[in-house]
């Protein structure tokens, strides 16, 4: 177990920059997840880590050691591939093996780690066949049977689990939840699933184009994101933008929103007059008996809740680069969602008036996308 | 899946049977051929099966010419060259599969133009190289002009090979403490034999019929002649023992015909792993 530290990390391949002075402590035994959209660095910035990829500049330290020019196998670390990465011609015994045989380590005590970690894993059935045989759950397990069964420093796991149906992805991930806690070794996860994010780790970092947009907890970045990315990035469906100038109302800062007054949190009083960029999650919006009124442009029922979708008054749409969205491509920036779990039967083209709550909503400036605090 | 008409089953069963028949009429010429008498050969209507099979002429040619010296020779030779060239190509195509090099594709392109000149253009300066060095007579000059041919395509096979085995298993080998050079000995080819296997049995299969190189190279020394080399000299100035040329070109067959057999599989799937992605 270890700390794990990343210095002034760059990468560049030829005049491309994929990684910009990437700065990160990670604590020992702490479970680290990198998300981010595709090609935002993630994966490379894990790789560096494994020594798979040079760096361009920076250090890298795994438990205080300078690891920055090491290779893979001296770094101490386990890795586990998105696609499992499975020896095929070996069964799974001499996969999990496979690394106690490299580190010299005598035939009697591989086979007794190999089995204890096969038993925590339950893959004693399976330990003679080879990885063909078994099914895609299976075979993860026996791609973190080879990370644990070495006691490394640091485990590093690329979208372990992509290659997993729905309802073996979230079993899965529980496991690794578990299996993490248990052994208390550092893990350092990449996924470009926000939800595993959420769910699995102690520290988020969020990647965009290089750069670390927001490091935190899940609540930190939930509640309080840094900017208006990892607020679109974070959550699902992910938060609502709108656009509107600041005011001053009669019991503090308010903007218009359809042409009806909302408030805003008092902090907004530095900027009246002021154009600026507000959010507000789907599942925090009120439907009440006053309030704007909008007319639903569609329904979706998902059983226990309901995302209700509505056009977002003409004068409040932003106009925000697609990429600046982040993952909710399939969102349209005139549409707004409202995330209800009430038993009341909506119907397209129903008008509701809604509530905005003030310490709900968040506050961008526009030019440089950070929250306005 | 649409259901093929009697007639066009019948027509594509009478075209496979047409083929096989075509390829194979050739060999059982070879058998009819060695198994009648020289002077029967050219009578007229010819003999579909001798009446009276000369099964001796197989052991005559044993007898009576170095027809184990001149098998041994070629023995040598081809597992020589499919070695050399197996260790050549293993790293040359590992290097373009693996590695983003400046130019990289180009030399690819390169190597693989090496194997469209004709082997009879590369005879002369590899005949001059070789006297220099003293090679002219040696069972190495034949070894080497062979792997200056077959390295190429064999570079390109396995890479086409290499090219379909995930990069992630090698780093998972590098970060299970492998080194660079072990990751290909313990990871890289033990999952691409299939694909060695056929780049193996190409490599003896083209030295194996090797005569240009024999001829040119070996032609001075008479205890390393090749098999081709001998059969060929059975052919005599004023009279030609057909039956007996035969049957020593039928018993050269045999080795390629046995490990065809053995690894036709191999050979096929290793062919064909590059097409896919």
């Amino acid at each position: 177990m270890a700390t794990v530290e990343f210095e002034h990390i760059k990468k560049n391949y030829g005049g491309v920059e994929a990684i910009s002075d990437f700065n990160l402590h990670i604590e020992d035994g702490e479970f680290c997840v990198f998300v981010g959209p595709s090609g935002c660095g993630k994966s490379t910035a894990l790789k560096m880590l494994a020594g798979l990829e040079a760096t361009s500049g920076g250090t890298i330290q795994i438990g205080g050691r300078d690891v920055t020019e090491l290779g893979p196998g001296k770094r101490d670390i386990a890795m586990v591939f998105q696609n499992y990465a499975l020896y095929p011609h070996m069964s799974v015994r001499k996969n999990i093996g496979f690394g106690l045989k490299m580190a010299g380590m005598p035939a009697d005590a591989i086979n007794s780690r190999v089995e204890e970690a096969a038993r925590v894993l339950e893959l004693t059935p399976y330990l003679d066949r080879k990885p063909r045989a078994l099914s895609g759950g299976q075979r993860q397990r026996v791609a973190l049977g080879r990370a644990i069964v070495r006691e490394p420093k640091a485990f590093l796991m690329d979208e372990p689990l992509s290659n997993l149906d729905a309802k073996l992805r979230v079993q899965t991930r529980s496991e690794i939840v578990k299996l993490q806690k248990r052994l208390g070794v550092t893990t350092i996860y990449v996924t470009h699933d926000q939800t595993e994010a959420l769910t699995m780790a102690d520290k988020i970092v969020v990647m965009r184009g290089g750069l670390i947009q927001q490091i935190g907890s899940a609540e930190d970045l939930f509640h309080s994101p840094k900017n208006i990315f990892v607020a679109g990035f974070i959550g699902s469906p992910g938060m609502n933008f709108f656009h509107g100038r600041v005011e001053t109302g009669a019991r503090g800062p308010v903007t218009r929103f359809g042409g009806q007054e909302i408030a805003l949190p008092d902090h907004c009083a530095s900027v009246v007059g002021r154009d600026m960029v507000f959010g507000i999650r789907p599942e925090h919006i009120r439907v009440g008996d006053s309030g704007p009124h909008v007319g639903l442009s569609l329904v979706e029922n998902l059983g226990t809740e309901k995302i209700l979708h509505f056009h977002t008054p003409g004068e409040n749409v932003l106009e925000l680069d697609r990429t600046v969205m982040a993952n909710d491509e399939e969102r349209d920036a005139q549409t707004m969602l409202i995330r209800v779990i009430d038993d009341h039967r909506y119907n397209d083209g129903d008008t509701l008036s809604l509530a905005f709550p003030v310490d709900k909503i968040h506050v961008f400036h526009p030019d440089t996308h950070e929250v306005a605090r | 899946m649409e259901k093929r008409s009697p007639l066009a089953t019948f027509g594509l069963y009478a075209a496979a049977i047409s083929a096989c028949a075509i390829l194979l009429f050739p060999i059982y010429w070879m058998i009819v051929t060695a198994l009648q008498p020289a002077t029967n050969l050219r009578s007229y209507p010819p003999q579909f099966w001798p009446a009276a099979p000369q099964w001796n002429v197989f052991g005559d040619i044993l007898a009576k010419h170095p027809y184990a010296m001149w098998f041994m020779n070629s023995i040598l030779i081809a597992l020589a060259t499919m070695i050399m060239s197996l260790a050549v190509s293993i790293l040359a195509a590992y290097a373009l599969s693996r590695f983003r090099l400046k130019g990289g594709t180009g030399l690819g392109l390169f190597i693989l133009t090496s194997k469209m000149l004709p082997a009879t253009l590369m005879i002369i300066p590899l005949f001059a190289i070789f006297k220099s060095v003293g090679l002219v007579g040696s069972l190495w000059s034949v070894v080497i002009a062979q792997a200056t041919l077959i390295v190429p395509f064999c570079t390109w096979m396995l890479k086409g090979y290499f090219d379909t085995i995930p990069p992630e298993l090698e780093q998972a080998a590098l970060v299970d403490g492998c080194s660079p050079l072990g990751t290909i000995f313990r990871i890289v080819l033990p999952v691409a034999a299939p694909g060695l296997a056929a780049t193996a049995l190409y490599a003896f299969v083209v030295s194996w019929s090797d005569f240009l190189f024999g001829r040119t190279f070996l032609t001075t020394n008479d205890e390393n002649w090749t098999l081709q080399m001998g059969i060929a000299s059975l052919k005599g100035e004023f009279v030609t023992e057909w039956n007996v040329i035969m049957a020593g070109s039928l018993m050269a067959s045999v080795p390629i015909i046995i490990v065809y057999l053995f690894l036709e599989r191999f050979l096929v799937g290793g062919l064909a792993a590059g097409s896919e992605k």
